[in-house]
């Protein structure tokens, strides 16, 4: 059962719980309980599972330790304290154990400090950091508290002897628990408590979240499904101060030059008058070209001068994902001391490390849904009573449209639906096989023990035990078994065990669900490091390619083993598909956000209102300034007057035709990258089916188009689809596709079917990717319904693409809620301008290989024909 | 088809209808153990699937050449290997087999004992030999191996990749390079990747292409192709 808790208890009630030393201690720190301390310690302390969802900076660490320091120390009084690992705190983050350690080791020494003695608490760190003499020690002499990540914990449940000290943990703590549960990182986690839970019956769970809805799914993924939760939500919120803002007055009639020079000056400005700014930028390259710039444009200001007048040490640092952690722990020790006047970060400081003061935070480009803007805008006033202040730059039209009604959405506290992925079979076949190392299974308790998880509640008999077979080698034949099979399953006792010397080397060193991602970097004639490509990508282009990366356009000149040369074409149009791998989607409640926004704006303009009239408007309705306000009536008003305003009621779909006669029909379904993935292949792939014609898609958060060399009825082809049919009809068209091969190298790599560590060494990434197209083949022969093809399948539809709300606005075009208004245009209306400007996404090939080939050498042929005639 | 006079291509074979010979290269015997070591744990259907075409281009042949590289590992012998040549070299039964030797079976003699091993091997004027070094023998054609000769076909930005025979000219001689007979992999395309082959160094403009699929395609000069 899942309920909310509704009342907090009582200041006095709490206090009566704690141990003189830990009360005279909170005492001196705080002045009272927080909220989440009224509503939470008594939870925790009672070893109820609960969910504690509250805005960073509130207290909920504390609320979770309060509890369990005051147990411990009262313990530790007594004399009753035990050798033993009370508590396992779990957080996505390295970097976060560090600080929680420092968090918690402080209090302690305080406490001890007022005590006049040693309380003999011990508090230990595991990650993939700690050396094999800490994981000794701590083995000897186990932690009163352990501190660690998801993957340490799946690889102490599967170490012979530590996990001996996991079987009477009474708590865990799962923290940013909203963070973890939307990737398979979180799958993989729900079923590591599954396995905790089963050496540790009595444990309860403490799940700590921010802002995020909706909670009740949340608290399902924390406990399953047949276990109780508690959600204590306290959306106490601290002074926002958000703000919108426009580098330069008029958008449209301005270089991108121009926007980017004032939007340096802006972001100058805005730092100038702050202590302390922490900027996002999205993606790691935006980060390195804002401190770049920032630095080069206002040198007197980033650097600090030492006496004799030389720049000395950098006011302004870039923080993200690719940096050395020497680098990255240096820069969060400088912001935390107070020494940098500005950092700038991709998305890495989103997650809640204490970065000490922090009095300004400017978003640069669309934060992507409202739930990520308050995340992000926490992280200013990382206190209890202080004003969070927030700005977003917006550096063009749609960027303006979708940050102004994400502020709306931010400060009416509209929460956008987070998505936890279900029944991820790669990540199960991963934790079978650390479960086989443990222990010998009877088959019935392993499965009851998995079916415990959210993730998988749903699990079928049949297909855990297609993952037992995997892992057994069962799908080759018995004389090479030996090397696959990893499990044996006697079916006769239908008992699972491990098989093989090396199966927990292989297991420990492969452990995990993030992919590599090395691949190809990517360098100007210079030297200068531009970015990152993926293998698969670089295998497609030829010389003289143009394509884009990191907003910029490239030609490919060649490239050199794990390097490849490009030169800047600015402006040119790309001539194979973008990859946007690192590009945040569009939320789907903020998507619906700003079509509800369209819609308005469109009755306005048909009631013939007055622009003053509609300006107001929407000055009031998105708490915009006046400046945004007029951008944005302009905006709107040029796309009425030219082909209409599409909105949450009426999908336009333009026809358009290129200068070499390509036509493009362009789908303006603003409903986010997720949707429109799904949507633009299932209209492809029934346009190619009834054509036979290859289909180039395009796709971004505010449409898609599809587009060909030939005339094609696309009206024809979309009153083909039903909604009923469209998922099947999703999964053939991806089988076409390239997203299919690239996704099944990580759920091989995951299902450990491609290992990362093999025989003593680490295999290059690059490898991997070209080699797994090869197993891709082979398991296709055992079946094309292999679980991990399917589970490849699964993670496109429904994680990468956001299959179910697709058939929402499928199913609203079939009963009509959803209008359709074709159009013909000479040039791209202006909301089609960016989408088709960007270029290609992917393409559907409908031809078989070999019909690809006979039609390739007819041509080939015909040329020649040709070309003889001629001479 | 005919590839040249006399020499037809019979699947990704040659076979030189006067003197009933057959020319096979490239196999890689145990390229899936290979794999397995480097960490990816592919199901091995190759072997099987290689059994099968070899047996359906066996009429007529009193001579087998295997122009090289019939195993995979550099160096040593894999435990596929041990076992999968020798069932393989049992295909061809009474036939006459001639093993030239490739860069990649250096190490080859403790699985085939006592059968000779040749550097290079003539049939009238034709020299076959594995390629990836010169051999300064006279003839007037060349067929070599070693290069694994695939070509990609490209039509916007689709780029698909074909086993098959280039023809051209080495010195004033004819030179046929092979594709590789592991069924794995489709090789290097001729168009894109950098060559191996010292013989397949000059402008190859002027080679022709064979591509090899449910039948053969000529595709006429390389550089229609670019």
């Amino acid at each position: 059962m899942i309920r909310n808790k509704k009342t907090p208890n009582t200041s006095k009630a709490v206090k009566e719980l704690l141990h003189p030393i830990v009360k005279k201690w909170f005492f001196s720190k705080f002045k009272d309980f927080s909220l989440p301390q009224l509503f939470g310690v008594m939870e925790v302390h009672s070893r109820n599972n609960v969910l504690v969802s509250a805005a960073t900076g509130s207290g909920k660490t504390m609320t979770s330790f309060l509890a369990i320091l005051n147990e411990l120390v009262d313990s530790s009084e007594k004399g009753i304290l035990e050798d033993k690992i009370y508590c396992v705190y779990v957080s996505p983050l390295k970097a976060l154990n560090n600080d929680i350690h420092k968090n918690l080791i402080e209090p302690l020494q305080e406490m001890e400090e007022m005590a006049g003695k040693s309380l003999g608490l011990r508090i230990g760190v595991r990650t993939g950091d700690t050396t094999a003499y800490e994981k000794q020690k701590m083995l000897k002499n186990p932690p009163h508290i352990l501190i660690t990540t998801p993957e340490s914990l799946a690889i102490m449940l599967s170490s012979y002897k530590f996990s001996n000290h996991l079987r009477t943990v009474e708590w865990t703590i799962i923290d940013e628990i909203h963070s973890i549960a939307e990737n398979k990182r979180g799958v993989h986690l729900s079923l590591s408590l599954e396995r905790l839970q089963y050496l540790s019956p009595g444990m309860c769970r403490v799940g700590l979240s921010a802002t995020v809805a909706p909670l009740k799914e949340v608290a399902k993924f924390l406990v399953g499904d047949k276990r109780s939760c508690k959600i204590i939500d306290v959306q106490y919120l601290k002074k926002m101060d958000l703000e919108v803002m426009s580098p330069v007055e008029d958008l449209v009639n301005n270089t991108y030059e121009n926007i980017q020079v004032e939007s340096y000056k802006l972001m100058d400005k805005l730092i100038q008058e702050h202590k302390t700014t922490l900027v996002f930028t999205n993606t790691r390259a935006g980060t390195e070209s804002i401190v770049h710039h920032l630095k080069t444009k206002f040198p007197k200001k980033y650097y600090e001068v030492s006496e004799n007048g030389e720049a000395d040490s950098s006011l302004i640092g870039a923080h993200h994902g690719s940096l050395s952690k020497e680098h990255r722990i240096q820069l969060e020790d400088d912001l935390r001391s107070g020494k940098m006047k500005a950092v700038v970060c991709s998305t890495s400081l989103e997650l809640g490390i204490d970065i000490g003061y922090i009095d300004l935070v400017i978003c640069v480009g669309s934060p992507k849904s409202a739930a990520r803007f308050l995340q992000r805008a926490g992280r200013a006033g990382h206190k209890l009573h202080e004003t969070v202040k927030a700005k977003i730059i917006v550096t063009d039209r749609n960027d303006l449209v979708e940050c102004s009604v994400l502020l709306k959405h931010a400060i009416e506290k509209k929460i956008d639906q987070i998505h936890i992925p279900r029944y991820s079979l790669d990540v199960l076949a991963q934790q079978m096989f650390g479960m086989a190392l443990d222990q010998v299974w009877k088959h019935d308790e392993m499965f009851e023990v998995v079916k415990g998880s959210y993730c998988y509640s749903e699990l079928t008999k049949k297909d855990f035990d297609e993952i037992l077979d995997y892992l057994a080698g069962n799908f080759i034949s018995l004389e090479d078994r030996y090397i696959y099979a990893r499990i044996w399953w006697d079916k006769e006792t239908n008992e699972i065990g491990k098989k093989g010397r090396l199966t927990r080397v292989i297991y420990m060193t492969n452990i995990g669900t993030i992919p590599d991602q090395q691949g190809i970097l990517v360098k100007d004639k210079g030297g200068n490091k531009i970015g990152m490509l993926d293998e698969i990508f670089l295998e497609k282009l030829d010389r003289g390619d143009v394509f884009v990366l990191g907003g910029n356009t490239y030609m490919f000149l060649y490239a050199r083993g794990m390097v490849a040369r490009v030169s800047p074409v600015p402006g040119r149009k790309p001539t194979v598909p973008s990859w946007y791998s690192q590009r945040l989607p569009l939320s789907f409640d903020l998507a619906n956000g700003i079509q509800r926004f369209r819609k308005l704006l469109d009755e306005k303009f048909r009631n013939k209102k007055s622009k003053k009239e509609i300006i107001k408007f929407i000055n009031k309705y998105l708490y915009v300034d006046e400046v945004a306000a007029e951008a944005l009536y302009n905006y709107f008003k040029e796309q009425f007057d030219y082909i209409g305003i599409p909105h949450e009621n009426k999908l336009i779909v333009e026809h358009y035709k290129d200068e070499y006669e390509k036509t493009y029909v362009i789908f303006h379904s603003l409903y986010g990258r997720r949707v429109n993935d799904a949507l633009s292949r299932a209209i492809a792939f029934a346009i190619a089916r009834s054509q036979h014609k290859d289909v180039e898609i395009g796709i971004d958060d505010n449409g898609f188009y599809v587009s060909f060399e030939k005339h094609v009825n696309v009206m024809k082809a979309l009153s083909l689809i039903k909604a009923k049919e469209f998922r099947k009809l999703l999964e053939l068209a991806i089988d076409k596709s390239e997203v299919l091969r690239r996704r099944f190298r990580h759920c091989a790599g995951r299902a450990m079917m491609i290992l990362r560590n093999y025989g003593g060494k680490r295999k290059r990434v690059g490898r991997q990717q070209v080699s797994s197209m090869l197993l891709l083949c082979a398991v296709r022969r055992i079946s094309e319904n292999f679980f991990i093809i399917r589970e490849t399948k699964r993670e496109i539809l429904e994680d990468s693409m956001d299959v179910q709300g697709a058939l929402e606005v499928f199913t609203n075009i079939e009963n009509k809620k959803i209008k359709i208004k074709e159009v013909n245009t000479l040039i791209p209306s202006p909301f089609a301008m960016n989408l088709v400007m960007q270029g290609y996404s992917d393409i559907l090939k409908m031809e078989d290989k070999q019909k690809f080939l006979q039609r390739m050498h007819y041509m080939v042929k015909a040329k020649i024909a040709l070309k003889k005639g001629r001479s | 088809m005919l590839i040249h006079k006399n020499i037809e291509i019979r699947d990704l074979g040659l076979y030189l209808v006067k003197e009933k010979v057959l020319v096979i290269g490239d196999i890689h015997i145990g390229y899936e153990e290979e794999l397995n070591i480097k960490g990816l744990m592919i199901p091995r259907f190759n072997f099987k699937d290689l059994k099968e075409r070899i047996l359906k281009i066996l009429d007529n042949v009193e001579t087998v050449v295997i122009n090289g590289d019939i195993k995979h590992k550099f160096g040593g012998i894999m435990n596929t290997e041990w076992k999968d040549v020798r069932d393989f070299l049992e295909l061809f039964g009474e036939r006459k087999i001639v093993l030239v030797q490739g860069n990649h079976d250096r190490i080859l003699k403790p699985i085939v004992k006592d059968m000779e091993l040749v550097d290079y091997y003539k049939v009238g004027d034709v020299m076959i030999c594995h390629g990836d070094d010169i051999k300064d023998v006279e003839s007037k054609v060349i067929i070599i191996g070693h290069e694994h000769c695939a070509i990609g076909l490209r039509e916007g930005v689709r780029l698909e990749k074909y086993k098959c025979f280039i023809k051209g000219k080495y010195k004033r001689k004819v030179l046929i390079a092979m594709p590789s007979y592991n069924l794995l992999a489709e090789g290097s395309d001729v168009l894109r990747e950098k060559k191996l082959s010292p013989y397949l160094q000059g402008n190859l403009d002027k080679f022709e292409v064979f591509v090899v699929s449910d039948k053969v395609y000529d595709f006429g000069k390389l550089k229609n192709l670019r």
